[in-house]
């Protein structure tokens, strides 16, 4: 062993107790080394020679050979020991190719366990709770508990924390901040009894408390911003997050958190928020890769939240037994593949189509969205009078009634010019539409173009417009006119007639990988058109597959890269007038019979779909006549069409509101559920045996008979009163969150493989108590939050550090580096900097250039990193746009994980990066400059003002020592810049917010290093 | 007694030293974390971030790895494995009796045809060796193939991009894992005091090129500590992030603030006795050396022209391929364990004579020159070069096949890589594929049996090297078998 283990080792040893011979317990003892050595073997999977080692029989009976491999009592006689010693190597186990051995110790403990009858235990976490005798003492049961172990070990708590270590240490807990001044003091001011608990109810009060709570939740639900795999493209389901930060801010009990996420859509009477919720089961990451195979990625995505469920609820690593049975834990695949088929029949596409919102999803109503559609909606009735009266006024002949109707001639009509046709008109999502006029750029035709400057795929998209009827001879136009100097790739039309599949290409004809190449789904139109200048493209309809009598019913234009101008859009052909829908009444009326009139009000609607024959009533006839001049008749004044297409503008905004309001991914499964099997090895192509859902065999059974279990089972399983893993898994997150590392240290890995708890019975305790009142999450966090445990100091001797440098024991008070989030969030809070606002779209902070472009796919909407401007950069970290292949280096530099899979622990590294981090960081130096003038302006002198900074971000006064210090530092940094203003301003000018006037620069800059140092401060850093 | 212990498995993980062994009093600090212990071994070789306990395994060929991924797939028909016998098939159908219903990715596999595309480049034998190389694109790897292995039997699983890539540098499909640069910091530590352990390149890629999406998982720490996740060197704006000071604020400003933030923490370490405060004291004297060493390195002016001229114009651009190749020697002189160039753009699905020239352009010259600058420093005897991308690319044409263009689908059943200096064969090739490169006849090699062959260079036994996450002991090289290829040592 070598020096280091061995130092190490004793450490430990000292720490938690050296089992004794005559004190061998199978759980703590034995069943990690059969584990280690014998299980792979010999265990629930394989079982090599016959023999199995996981439970009494099989140990007693043997292997094929029949000699016992265990006689209880007797180590001499037992196979399993004789093989352990050996010299010959063909029989000595563990074999030679696993390259692993036993220790002496571990010889000794096995030696020791059968000699004491070689009993075996249950895995502790899957036996029920145990009612535990709170031990004598004083205080809360967690103290008690704790305070029994620390006596066995002659040691005790340490004496309570100050207050102003004590008020920092609840307000990072609870709200992920640090208290104010102003909040300090209150606390200080307090001297009645109960004035800690009273400090920490405001805390929990607060709607920062559910922001923190949230932050940890979403580790495990790993919610992200992007789908995460190729394209990486924007996801939209903020709302979800959103969801969780209310839900503990309301308390929502654990229960009801877990049924609403896991099944919210299947709760009788489901509100959209529980719908929301259910955004857990669709956070996993997605792919919309060209060439992915479907069927693979509907057993993958199941797998994933399977995995989750596991990770999440029951604390144990499920992944491992897609491929095999569980090695070490009892978990077989068929318990895999029957939770898996609670997922896989998934409502979603295996594949996400990189879009912004993968069904199913709903959307979201906000006040503000009911205003902007009630005012569109006045607009739009007045332009619709104007259109009205400006048609009923109009002059009208039918063509069809003149004399030589029934004659074909050349007509082209006008599908885009200024204003589309009435529709739901769109752009790609985060290429907006942008339109110019003769002033701002290039027009041909009418009073505006569109234009667009673009790196990759971009279009300006109609769905919905009134059916177009395709002509005899028709060719399909727009006109454009390129940059010459910033040329696009390629340019394309396409159509929409019951799909998209009718595309003609000009320029490159592989830069749009969309459509089967030399199908009607993508006609190479030819090469990019002259430059410069205002030139037609034309396409034969018949050429795209659209054959007279067709009807069009939306079309794109589309570029890939440059900058392209796009003016006049429509369709030419032969046709005669009188049997032209856009120009005869009769023939457009006829086209409308039998067909449902969506907008149109009744009873016109009615008499439209009757068709002309059956209207004798010369006022209703009237009527459907003034509905189409106003509407349809391509005939129209310029003044009639102009109210028309601003009516048919206001509409399509109207229409655009509801299409761009923000929604949010829900779960739903399939009507029809799939058949599920166990996959073998894990191949998504290789089904085994049918499983149906179901809970895990080794554990309480699920109880739905006679009938197809659903995820609602699942999720009242998961919280049944029957449960004790559940909860023990639940109450350790939580003890995790609050004292910096859970009673079980591996808090996603309840399994063999995992920790054992240090405190077995509080553990047991704490899960029973919250199972059995209802799982108040503020309940459990307010025992552990007003605990002796908690309040405790967390200065401690040397050696007790070195015996316990994990604090398990909770010899001392917790103390531990600040996550990610809270380190940024500390800095603008108290720069002054930061923006409290709840919920909406991720922001993009300040973050290095070439962080996203180096490595972003070329056609991803998140290959450029669009920093916010504003408010919007200093919003909470909570809030920051998350994309998954390329985090903020801010917060995985302090090991935020990436979200690609459930985290329930993160680590805490300490690291050079983040030294240059916090020093050099735009957002940390601009911090600095806003707390440096704050306390310019809050205290007088340099001694008061740097105590105002100490107490700003420390919450305490500094000692004499340290504010000497820190004084020395200060006067050098103002001599430095009183003689240096140009470096000065440039330090103060870090950041975006305004620089403070009324401060001379060179003192700014001073207290801004001063800022900067304390900033950087390990105290600061910490929660102490 | 009812406490439990902490399992004996457990003190000779890394997991526990990454708290108690260092808490317990040790004061050097890995250089890019906590998590690495101090302790005799450390003392005496002086290294702040020394291999782990037992580490090499063996006496190691290679100390450093430089490893060039064309991420995308390179075509293997139009670079290294040469089949004169296409010529023959050009646009007929690819016979069944050589794709034997094989899974294709669903870009082509609703093609109706499947007609052969032979490579419309020129191959020549070069080197003494005689190795066939496409010298129309690649002229200047031509004329180093006396050092380097081209093995023409590579395969992998994936079939699309994401997974290949994260397969290829994790040894598994599934995100989360650790990457092979950051296995091989963890294991090996650094040989450099200021330096991290493990470098990245992303240099830039030709405009006209298909560039697929790279993922920081792909030298990511995955479950390993944090500490060793790959630390990107960048072409523009700060090499190392956060390495400059504001604005403003001068060496000596930082030097002041780091002396006064020093004796702060040192009041506090004696308050609250907790070591993890004289750990971030180092760790800020650390971050001030970077700030000096990372400009050192990055300065070019004391390159003889001779050197730059042999890596091309674009050597002094950072943030060009060139730049980053001759980076990365000067990286391994200094005793960084891994460095990794990216190079984006390989993707031809179609125009592929025309884009995949362009994407030689950018990387044959500097590559050729890493190899020869190695080779006359006397470097290339410890440090291996791997160079290759993530699958194959298949016989048949996708889309239009013409005299002059063609495009090539995804093919993971055989593809090319190569390998030079640190205990790899010279002027040798390795494996051997059917006449249409779509079959291996012989001497697989896997992507598995690669990463193991990798870390056997480098004194590790890959089924020795694992770390304990989710129940089960992760290695890089997976759960299969897998085997170091014997055939491509020297």
């Amino acid at each position: 062993m070598p020096a280091r283990a061995i130092v190490a080792l004793f450490g430990a040893l000292l720490l938690l107790g050296q089992s004794r011979a005559d004190d061998v317990s199978f759980n703590r003892d034995i069943r990690p080394i059969l584990s280690e050595y014998c299980l792979a073997c010999h265990g629930t999977g394989k079982q090599v020679a016959k023999l199995r080692l996981d439970q009494p029989e099989g140990a007693r009976k043997g292997g094929k050979s029949g000699v016992s491999a265990i006689v209880a009592g007797k180590p001499a006689q037992s196979e399993l020991i004789k093989r352990l010693h050996t010299d010959v190597e063909t029989e000595r186990m563990p074999p030679a190719s696993t390259k692993k051995s036993l220790s002496q110790r571990e010889k000794d403990l096995l030696n020791s366990w059968i000699a004491a009858g070689a009993p075996y235990e249950g895995h502790w976490s899957f036996e029920p709770l145990k009612t535990v005798a709170v031990p004598a003492g004083e205080g809360h049961p967690i103290d008690r508990f704790l305070q029994a172990r620390l006596k066995e070990r002659k040691l005790d708590f340490q004496p309570e924390a100050s207050r102003e270590i004590l008020i920092r240490r609840v307000a990072f807990t609870l709200t992920g901040l640090p208290p104010t001044v102003a909040e300090v003091d209150q606390f200080l001011a307090d001297r009645a009894a109960g004035a800690y608990e009273r400090m920490v109810e405001r805390y929990f009060a607060s709607p920062r408390h559910g922001e923190e709570m949230a932050r940890h939740w979403l580790d495990i639900a790993r919610y992200a911003d992007t789908h995460g795999l190729h394209l990486d493209n924007e996801r939209q389901m903020w709302a979800y997050r959103d969801w969780v930060v209310g839900a503990f801010n309301r308390n929502l009990s654990f229960d009801k958190f877990t049924i609403d996420q896991l099944a919210g859509d299947l709760v009788p009477g489901s509100t959209l928020d529980q719908q929301v919720a259910t955004g857990f089961s669709r956070c996993n990451v997605t792919t919309g890769e060209g060439g992915s195979i479907s069927d693979e990625w509907v057993y993958r995505n199941a797998v994933e939240r399977a995995s989750t469920v596991y990770t999440a609820w029951l604390g144990l690593t499920g992944g491992c037994a897609q491929c095999h049975d569980h090695k070490f834990d009892p978990i077989t695949s068929r318990d895999f593949y029957s939770m898996y088929a609670f997922f896989h029949s998934a409502a979603d596409p295996p594949l996400d189509g990189n879009a912004l919102l993968t069904a199913p999803t709903v959307k979201l109503e906000t006040a503000e969205l009911k205003a902007r559609r009630a005012a569109l909606a006045t607009e739009l009735a007045a332009q619709e009078a104007k259109r009205d009266a400006a048609s009923h006024s109009a002059v009208y002949v039918d063509p069809a009634t003149l004399p030589g109707a029934g004659k074909a001639s050349v007509t082209e009509e006008i599908w885009f010019d200024d204003v589309f046709p009435t529709g739901r008109v769109f752009a790609s999502p985060g290429h907006p539409t942008k339109y110019v006029d003769a002033k701002t750029g290039k027009v041909l035709s009418g009073s505006k173009a569109l234009h667009r400057i673009d790196t990759g795929l971009a279009q300006d998209v109609i769905e919905g417009m009134p059916a177009r009827t395709i002509p005899q001879g028709a060719k399909l136009f727009a006109h454009v006119y390129i940059d010459p100097v910033n040329k696009p790739k390629t340019l394309m039309l396409q159509y929409f007639k019951g799909n998209w599949l009718h595309r003609a290409v000009w320029g490159n004809y592989d830069a749009i990988q969309w459509g089967a190449p030399g199908t009607t789904e993508k006609v190479n139109a030819g090469p990019l058109p002259a430059v410069g200048q205002w030139v037609r493209i034309e396409i034969e309809a018949s050429k795209l597959g659209l054959k007279p009598g067709d009807q069009v019913t939306g079309f794109a234009m589309t570029q890939f890269g440059g900058s392209v101008y796009w003016d006049k859009a429509g369709i030419s052909g032969t046709s005669d007038p009188s049997g032209n829908p856009s120009l005869s009444l009769r023939a457009w009326w006829n086209g409308q019979k039998g067909k449902n009139q969506p907008g149109v009000k009744e009873p016109l609607a009615g008499w439209i779909k009757a068709g002309p024959e059956a209207r004798k009533n010369p006022v209703e006839i009237a009527q459907v006549r003034d509905y189409f001049v106003g509407q349809v008749w391509e005939g129209a004044s310029a003044e009639l069409k102009a109210f028309r297409a601003k009516a048919g503008e206001l509409s399509a905004s109207l229409a655009k509101i509801d299409a761009d309001a923000p929604g949010t991914f829900i779960y739903k499964d399939l009507d029809q559920p799939r058949q599920s099997f166990v996959m073998m090895r894990g191949q998504y192509d290789k089904p085994g045996d049918k499983v149906d859902p179901n809970s895990p065999a080794f554990l309480p059974p699920l109880g739905v008979k006679d009938r197809r279990a659903n995820r609602l089972d699942l999720a009242q399983w998961l919280v049944s009163p029957q449960q004790s893993l559940v909860p023990r898994v639940v109450v350790n997150r939580f003890w995790q969150q609050i004292f910096g590392i859970g009673l079980v240290k591996s808090s996603g890995d309840f399994g063999t493989q995992g920790d054992l708890p240090s405190h077995p019975g509080l553990l047991d305790w704490l899960a029973t108590d919250f199972r059995d009142r209802g799982w108040n999450v503020r309940d459990l966090l307010r025992s552990m939050v007003n605990s002796r445990a908690f309040r405790q100091s967390s200065q401690a001797s040397t050696e007790l550090w070195a015996q316990d440098a994990e604090n398990r024991l909770l010899a001392r008070g917790p103390r531990m580096r600040l996550d990610a989030e809270q380190v940024r969030d500390n800095a603008i809070f108290v720069g002054g900097l930061a923006r409290l606002d709840l919920g909406g779209r991720g922001t993009m902070p300040y973050q290095p250039p070439n962080i996203w472009e180096p490595v972003g796919f070329t056609g991803s909407n998140t290959r450029m990193y669009q920093q916010s401007k504003g408010d919007a950069l200093y919003r909470r970290s909570l809030y920051v746009f998350i994309k998954r292949t390329a985090p903020a280096p801010f917060m995985s530099n302090f090991d935020a994980p990436n979200r690609e899979t459930a985290c329930a622990r993160r680590e805490r590294s300490n690291t050079p990066l983040q030294a240059l981090q916090l020093m050099n960081d735009v957002q940390h130096v601009e911090a600095a400059r806003g707390l440096a003038a704050h306390v310019i302006a809050g205290a007088p002198d340099a001694a008061s003002r740097v105590r105002l900074t100490w107490r700003t971000v420390l919450s305490r006064a500094p000692e004499p020592a340290e504010e000497k210090a820190v004084l020395v530092f200060l006067e050098r940094m103002r001599a430095r810049y009183a003689a240096d203003a140009a470096s000065a301003g440039k330090l103060v000018r870090t950041g975006e917010s305004a620089v403070p006037a009324g401060i001379p620069e060179p003192e700014l800059a001073a207290y801004t290093m001063v800022a900067n140092l304390v900033l950087n401060l390990d105290e600061t850093i910490n929660r102490n | 007694m009812s406490s439990p212990i902490l399992r004996p498995d457990d003190a000779t993980r890394r997991g526990f030293f990454a708290g108690a062994g260092l808490r317990a009093g040790a004061i050097a600090m890995g250089m890019l974390g906590a998590s690495r212990p101090v302790a005799a071994a450390s003392t005496s070789t002086g290294l702040v971030n020394p291999p782990l306990p037992g580490f090499p395994h063996h006496k190691p060929t290679a100390k450093a790895l430089i490893y060039l991924h064309m991420n995308g797939a390179p075509s293997q028909i139009d670079t290294w494995d040469y089949k004169p016998v296409l010529k023959e098939y050009f646009n007929k159908d690819l016979p069944e009796s050589v794709r034997r219903g094989q899974r294709l990715s669903t870009m082509t596999s609703g093609q109706q045809r499947f007609p052969v595309a032979p490579s419309k480049f020129t191959f020549k034998r070069s080197g003494k060796c005689g190795t066939w190389a496409n010298t129309d694109i690649l002229p200047y790897t031509a004329r180093i193939v006396d050092d380097i292995t081209v093995i023409k039997t590579v395969n992998t699983n994936a079939i699309n991009h994401d997974p290949a890539c994260t397969f290829v540098m994790t040894g598994s499909e599934v995100p989360g894992k650790a990457s092979i640069g950051s296995w091989l910091a963890y294991g090996l530590g650094s040989e450099s005091n200021n330096l991290p352990a493990f470098v990245v390149f992303t240099p830039r890629f030709p405009d006209g090129s298909n560039g697929q999406a790279l993922f920081t998982r792909m030298w990511s720490s995955g479950f390993l500590p944090s500490s060793y996740n790959g630390v990107a060197l960048r072409g523009s704006g700060d090499p190392v992030l956060y390495l400059r000071n504001p604005e403003g604020v001068e060496p000596t400003d930082r030097r002041a603030m780091l002396d006064t933030l020093g004796g702060l923490n040192t009041i506090a370490a004696n308050r609250y006795h907790d070591p993890e405060i004289q750990n971030r004291i180092n760790q800020y004297e650390m971050a001030y050396r970077m700030q000096a060493s990372v400009p050192e390195l990055t300065d070019l002016s004391n390159e003889p022209q001779h050197i730059l001229d042999m890596y091309g114009p674009a050597v002094k651009n950072p943030g060009s391929f060139a730049h980053s190749a001759i980076m990365a020697r000067r990286l391994v002189e200094r005793g960084v364990r891994v460095v990794q160039l990216l190079h984006r753009g390989w993707d031809q699905h179609g125009n592929l004579p025309r884009e995949l020239g362009n994407q030689c352009k950018d990387t044959d010259q500097p590559t050729a020159a890493l190899v020869t600058d190695l080779k006359q420093r006397g470097l290339l005897d410890e440090t291996l070069v791997v160079w290759g991308g993530e699958f194959g690319r298949t016989v048949y044409s996708q889309g239009t096949l013409t005299a002059d263009t063609y495009g090539r689908d995804h093919h993971p059943r055989n593809f090319c890589m190569w390998m030079a200096g640190g205990g790899i064969k010279a002027g040798h090739t390795y494996g051997q594929t059917d006449d249409f490169s779509y079959n291996i006849d012989k001497d697989p090699v896997h992507i598995n049996d690669l990463n193991a062959t990798i870390l056997h260079c480098l004194g590790i036994d890959h089924e020795r090297f694992a770390f304990k996450f989710q129940g089960l002991d992760q290695r890089l090289t997976g759960v299969e078998s897998q085997k170091v290829i014997t055939g491509l040592l020297a």
